[in-house]
């Protein structure tokens, strides 16, 4: 019995690997998962393919944002997020934040938005990821200077949807500031690394 | 009716032809016993299903019966109660989830909108192709 697991080893080797290598594929650094000890208020929410259709099971089909939300995951294949809000500024560094970002900087990963914003501090980072010219993900990555948002969805997803949810759930939109004499921020948008 | 009162002889003679003894038709007493059994066959009352119910073990075990399909019931019901408590809770974190990854998204497209609608007052001759979105 012993000789015949020996000799599957290798091959459940090989196919467990691959499985582990996809899940690790994005890894948050140790130290901004360890951020959740500082921060104020912590939301992780990790949930793959069973657990993202179990949970759309119970969206309501009369309540018109859920029923916009159940569409929009009806092809996801996990979404993951992290947000830390802290009572204090530079509870991480921007060494951390960077470390994060490096790993989007890969022919799989379009850098599609990227704002710095030295007025305010605010400053994210939009990647997508395209397979076969089709998107295959999305990640955010906002660095304010009390909150550190970082949010995967994996599988395709419609951006505008999305960005329309923002704005509902109860919450107001975010709305622009009028036009000022001064550039506030600075911003890249389709830089692809 | 004259004739015999007139007559004792005549009235004698037809009440021996009246009160003569004859024997009984054959089977008689069969039939008789048939008709009986059937008439009480009929008048007996009929027993009501719930009489199995009178033996003590059929009693234990409808009991035990009923028991465990109520247990049965009410483990189930607490089961579907705890996964939808479960469903709801998953329902709440993928929303929160949405509603975190469509608002740092509308964050990341007020800032284009804001650098956008900045930049053609302020540097209108510096724009590149490259800041524009």
């Amino acid at each position: 019995m012993s000789t015949k697991i020996r000799k599957l080893f290798p091959i459940i080797l090989l196919l467990v690997v691959p499985c582990v290598l996809r899940a690790q594929d994005i890894k948050l650094p140790p130290d901004i998962e360890s951020l959740s000890a500082k921060a104020k208020e912590t939301v992780e929410v990790n949930m793959d393919g069973p657990m993202l259709r179990w949970a759309s099971k119970f969206l309501s089909k009369e309540d018109p944002e859920e029923k916009e939300a159940a569409k929009l995951v009806e092809n996801l294949k996990s979404i993951y997020v992290r947000s830390y809000e802290f009572t204090d500024e530079k509870a991480y560094s921007t060494a951390e934040v960077e470390s994060l970002r490096s790993q989007f900087r890969s022919p799989t990963w379009s850098r599609v938005v990227g704002v710095r914003s030295e007025h305010d501090g605010e400053n994210v980072d939009v990647f997508f990821r395209m397979e076969d010219e089709k998107m295959a993900g999305i990640v955010i990555i906002s660095a304010e200077p009390k909150e550190l948002t970082f949010v995967n969805i994996v599988g395709p997803i419609e951006i505008d949807q999305l960005a329309d949810l923002g704005g509902e759930f109860g919450i107001p939109r975010l709305k622009t500031r009028p036009p000022s004499s001064k550039p506030l921020a600075k911003a890249d948008k389709g830089d692809q690394k | 009716m004259n004739s015999i009162n007139q007559n004792p002889d005549r009235l004698e003679h037809a009440l021996q032809d009246a009160l003569r003894r004859e024997d009984a038709p054959e089977n008689f007493a069969a039939n008789v016993l048939t008709r009986v059994a059937g008439k009480s066959a009929e008048t007996e009352p009929q027993h009501s299903w719930l009489s199995i119910f009178s033996r003590p073990l059929l009693r234990w075990a409808a009991f035990a019966a009923v028991s465990t399909c109520l247990a049965l019931g009410g483990i189930h019901y607490l089961h579907l109660q705890r996964e939808r408590a479960q469903g709801e809770a998953a329902k709440q974190q993928l929303m929160l989830a949405l509603r975190i990854a469509g608002t740092k998204l509308q964050l990341a497209k007020s800032k284009v909108n804001e650098i956008n609608t900045s930049r053609p007052q302020s540097q209108p001759e510096n724009r590149t192709p490259r800041s524009r979105s």
